[in-house]
């Protein structure tokens, strides 16, 4: 039984295939972690019990009859409850969805669901993605497995904890700030957030629709390359997608001939000595690999953080318009129409949504604006600008993914600011677009540190190859 | 940058939020410090710079037609309503003194 518990997309489609085992006895073994150590963990908020084990059948009566449909035929997967799936609950961490149901399947459900997927559940996360410890979740923390005393990171941390549990085989998550790579780095495992524009959020529920980006988190490079080629491509539901774009796997055993710049502004101060010391021998790895590694300025960095802080508010406290209790959630009976608005988001909303559409609210004002939304705009120009020319001289950026191992439950509740800067390795690549992998490079004092690999827009097959050489060297 | 309490009353009914009024400090406070934090942006040189344009740079609007919807879907659009009797969708009068 406990080797069904350890499979990786690929090796579960081998013993799928090999009648190994069926992708119901593999099903039924997720679920039964699941129903063991839920109550614990808390990083599913629904599990669809029911619903896995038909599609788990289906898959096994494909494979009998005529053929699987591709790699994630009958493999259990997570979804963040941030997506649409058809049916089931989507409450993306808030009291006000907490009756919710959705209506249709989004564009990655769709796709995954196409391709023979067994969707175990919705897994929990910061409200509306807003946060970067679960804490800020309506329906509870959820806990690190290495220490349950810890936060696995966020905001999709139910997903990150469900793969480093052995929840599932793998899990999508969205990452507008860091909330797929952070708690990836923080719970030991794959997290890739791919560019800007790669994937369609179409019944994704949106925080900052030009941040956005949903992608893999999974317990192998290889397998976060398999579950991306799957999800990416143009939809004509969401109109940020690119249109002509490809992918194409070509796994690396080296990084003979690659360029990696190591940006001085992410080197500096900052970083806990733990994490220091497991990026640095990750960076004596990537030369052993045959990387040629140097330092690079990148200019402007240190104020993505501070972009992202007044772009992100602004676009959540437009995009949270629609939580108003009239469409559907939460709806407060009180007299006018105005305070049905003022006492459903009051009631619905939680602490750090609030503060964050009261920040966005503010900033998008008049008298205002200038001075912040447009500005933060034009820094944005200058990060990007600063990207381009830093990949003019190197194939790829290499950073530290979060600043410090797993912090404890409660440690940063109290200061916003200091939350916020648990995304300042990652929020960089979202201001830009780019793709960014972290991948695991050791344990401090038993917590996973993760190494983030930075990469040229649309480049994100150099990326994932680079992240998956890097990733064999036994450490 | 400070806000006052005026202030922040008028952004939370602009928001379409009902702040306590024990809520306010805290709020301001959390405000006050995150703008601290934001406002080293007023501090960089920008002259010359244009804004990120993140829009598509083709039009890619769809024509406005009515899409026929599944009945399943349209019955889960009318059951997440929060309040309804049978299809008719019950919403809050517009006017604040309807007449009884």
């Amino acid at each position: 039984m406990r080797d069904l518990l350890e499979q990786t997309i690929v090796s579960a489609q081998k013993g799928l295939e090999d009648r190994a085992f069926s992708s119901r006895e593999l099903t039924e073994a997720y679920l039964k972690q699941v129903r063991g150590l839920n109550g614990n963990l808390n990083a599913y908020l629904t599990v669809c019990e029911e619903e896995a084990l038909d599609m788990a059948d289906a898959s096994d009566a494909r494979r009998e009859k005529t053929k699987a449909l591709g790699p994630l035929d009958g493999v259990s997967i997570a979804l963040k409850d941030n997506m649409l799936c058809a049916g089931v609950p989507a409450t993306a961490g808030s009291k006000i969805l907490e009756e919710y149901r959705a209506p249709y399947d989004g564009t990655v459900v769709k796709k995954v669901k196409d391709a023979g997927a067994v969707i175990l559940g919705k897994t929990n996360m910061d409200e509306f993605a807003m946060g970067s410890s679960t804490e800020h979740s309506a329906y509870g923390v959820t806990k690190n497995p290495r220490d349950f005393e810890r936060v696995p990171g966020g905001s999709s941390g139910g997903s990150a904890c469900a793969v480093a549990a052995d929840m599932c085989v793998a899990a999508l998550g969205s990452d507008t700030g860091g909330s797929i790579r952070q708690p990836a780095a923080l719970t030991g495992i794959v997290g890739f957030k791919p560019t800007y524009g790669r994937v369609s959020r179409y019944g994704l529920i949106a925080m900052a629709s030009s941040l956005d980006q949903i992608g893999p988190m999974t317990k192998t490079v290889e397998d976060a390359a398999i579950l991306f080629n799957e999800i990416f491509g143009h939809d004509t539901h969401d109109q940020t997608t690119i249109e002509a774009q490809s992918f194409e796997w070509k796994p690396r055993t080296d990084l003979k001939g690659v360029r990696i710049g190591l940006p001085r502004q992410a080197w500096g101060e900052g970083m806990t000595d733990g994490v220091r010391e497991h990026v640095t021998q990750g960076v004596e790895i990537l030369k052993a690999l045959g990387a040629t590694v140097v330092d690079v300025d990148l200019p402007y960095i240190d104020e993505a953080l501070a972009v992202y802080y007044v772009l992100m508010p602004c676009e959540v406290s437009a995009n949270l318009a629609r939580f108003d209790g009239i469409r559907y959630g939460l709806r407060e009976r009180v007299d006018t129409l105005l305070d049905t608005y003022a006492q459903t988001r009051a009631k619905g909303l939680g602490e750090e949504v609030r503060r964050r559409v009261l920040l966005g609210t503010f900033a998008l004002s008049k008298g205002y604006y200038d001075a912040y939304y447009r500005q933060a705009r034009k820094v944005q120009t200058l990060i990007k600008r600063a990207y381009a020319k830093a990949f003019e001289s190197v194939d790829l950026l290499v950073t530290p993914t979060a600043p410090s191992v797993a912090f404890k439950i409660g440690e940063k509740l109290a200061d916003p600011l200091a939350m916020y800067a648990e995304d300042v390795y990652t929020v960089g690549v979202n201001v830009a677009g780019l793709p960014a992998v972290s991948v695991p490079c050791g344990d401090h004092e038993g917590l996973p540190v993760g190494m983030q690999f930075i990469g040229r827009h649309l480049e994100d097959a150099d990326v994932l190859a680079a992240a998956y050489a890097f990733e064999r060297i036994p450490r | 940058m400070a806000i006052s309490s005026d202030e922040l009353r008028h952004l939370a009914d602009l928001a379409r939020i009902a702040v306590s009024e024990g809520e306010m400090t805290t709020l301001g406070a959390d405000l006050e410090k995150i703008l601290g934090y934001v406002g080293r942006l007023s501090k960089i040189d920008t002259t010359g710079v244009p804004e990120t344009e993140n829009g598509p740079e083709v039009s890619v609007l769809d024509v406005d037609i009515a899409a026929p919807v599944e009945a399943c879907v349209l019955e889960a659009l009318v059951e997440n309503f929060p309040d309804r009797v049978g299809n008719a969708l019950r919403v809050p009068a517009v006017f604040e003194h309807p007449k009884q």
